[in-house]
């Protein structure tokens, strides 16, 4: 699964694929960072929220990197388990690679900031924006997969899923929505570390369980869908 | 572990299509119906039939490329090596760069051996988009044979391929169903004259007869070269004198 998974990010990288959702990436860390940072915990929320469509994209472009004759090729050869966790490790290490730079890029100017008084230190700050992202990657790589040409099949199908995907999670995670465990909390990550006060050890917890419950039905059904569409 | 050539194998099974059929979508037609079938160790079988009669599906299934929509395929070999009717060359990697990967994927070694054998050494550092079809088919096959395969599937394997290397594919044929794997090959150009102990599965109107030579079957193929003008007369003649014309196809340059 190693070399799958190893053959596929070199794939991603050398064919081209990788440099879109990288500039984008670069372009909106410039945007964010650019004009100064505000605390950790809610700068890192907020580039988590952002960062989300950019990860779901490049999650689909990761498992659309080899052609389709070349996945079942991979699936007849390691099996169809291990060909579709392949898929899923090369996203959740590429979409990793890009919420290291959101985390790594504003720690100097982060670290250059007197804390505000009644906020977390810097430690505690950053350690909820590392866990902002933790939580918004494998929602990001599950709309991605979702998204895949392996599920989706023609070109036009995927982006309509990847947008309308998108989309509505961050729509029902908006504040008053009707059905906000309808999305993976991205949104409601973000707005507990950027609210008054700060959250506590139970609510990160919630948030948590809520986020590997709507991961788990997501992969769920990814896993269902690729048993017969290869 | 096995590793080494093909003279020797991990596992030697049935294969069983247990009624199996399957359909693109869900309102689509049936392309296969109710396949009961099954292909001995150590046996060979081509599988026949006209464009988009269901040629590839059916392998497809065999390989566990594809999945029954009802049925299953019962006990297929834990290796099975697939060469698909097309090679996927559009990846960014060197013919050896990939064979390594494929090797590496499947815990096997002897990649150099299958590029030696294949004549793919000279071809060793260029890249996949690059190669010929041909040569590219040829790559196809060795990443289905870097590990000793239970079962082996090919989907038109002679397309593209020079004569010399045509010539390779019964061989290696011979050599997997001597050690006891099965084979399963497809071919619409008349090539199965070169596999003259293979079973034959027609596949026609959604469904696949078996057509298993009887025992002592004193019937041989033979090829003619004939003039391209009189190819047409000479097919007529011949099947009014009661032959069996398995197909016409260019003469081999030489």
């Amino acid at each position: 699964m190693i070399a799958l998974a190893r053959m596929r990010l070199n794939a991603y990288a050398k064919g081209g694929r990788v440099w879109p959702p990288a500039i984008a990436t670069v372009v909106l860390l410039g945007i964010m960072y650019g004009g100064g940072v505000g605390p950790p915990a809610p700068t890192f929320g907020y580039a988590a929220l952002v960062l989300f469509p950019v990860i779901a994209w490049q999650s689909k472009l990761v498992l659309d990197a080899e052609p389709d004759v070349q996945r079942r090729l991979a699936r007849v050869s390691v099996g169809a388990p291990r060909e579709a966790l392949a898929g899923i490790a090369c996203a959740l290490v590429a979409g990793l690679a890009v919420s290291a730079a959101a985390v790594v890029v504003p720690l100097p100017l982060l670290l250059a900031r007197e804390p505000a008084p009644g906020r977390p230190t810097m430690t505690t700050g950053t350690a909820a924006g590392v866990l902002a992202h933790l939580l918004m990657i494998p929602a990001a790589v599950a709309v991605g997969a979702l998204a895949s040409r392996a599920v989706t099949r023609a070109a036009g199908n995927g982006v309509a899923v990847l947008v309308s995907g998108v989309v509505l999670i961050i729509v029902l995670g908006l504040h008053g929505s009707v059905a906000p465990w309808l999305a993976p909390p991205i949104m409601a990550m973000s707005r507990s570390l950027a609210a008054p006060v700060f959250p506590s050890a139970g609510a990160f917890l919630l948030l948590c369980g809520w986020a590997v419950a709507w991961c788990a039905v997501a992969f769920t059904a990814y896993a269902v869908v690729r048993r017969s569409r290869t | 572990m096995c590793s080494g050539g093909l003279s020797r194998l991990c596992e030697a099974s049935f294969v069983r299509f247990d009624q199996v059929w399957f359909r693109y979508a869900r309102r689509a037609q049936w392309t296969l119906r109710a396949v009961e079938l099954s292909v001995e160790p150590g046996q060979a079988v081509v599988v026949l039939g006209r464009n988009g009669a269901g040629k590839s599906t059916l392998l497809q299934l065999a390989a566990g490329v594809l999945r029954p929509v009802r049925g299953a395929v019962r006990d297929r070999p834990a290796v099975v090596g697939w060469v698909p009717e097309r090679f996927p060359a559009d990846q960014p990697f060197t013919a050896e760069q990939y064979l390594r990967i494929m090797a590496a994927m499947r815990g096997a070694s002897g990649v150099a051996r299958w590029m030696d054998r294949l004549k793919l050494t000279e071809h060793r550092g260029t890249r996949l988009a690059d190669l010929s079809k041909g040569t590219a088919q040829k790559v196809g096959l060795a990443q289905a044979l870097l590990t000793p395969p239970g079962l082996l599937v090919l989907d038109e394997p002679w397309e593209g391929l020079d004569s010399g290397a045509r010539d390779l594919v019964p061989e290696i044929v011979a050599e997997v169903t001597a050690a006891g794997g099965s084979v399963l090959i497809s071919d619409h150009r008349g090539e199965v004259a070169r596999l003259m102990e293979a079973a034959c599965w027609t596949v026609a109107e959604q469904s696949v007869r078996a057509e298993v030579p009887a025992p002592g079957s004193d019937h041989v193929v033979v090829e003619v070269a004939v003039r391209r003008a009189d190819a047409d007369r000479t097919v007529a003649r011949l099947r009014a004198d009661g032959y069996d014309v398995l197909g016409t196809r260019q003469e081999d340059p030489r």
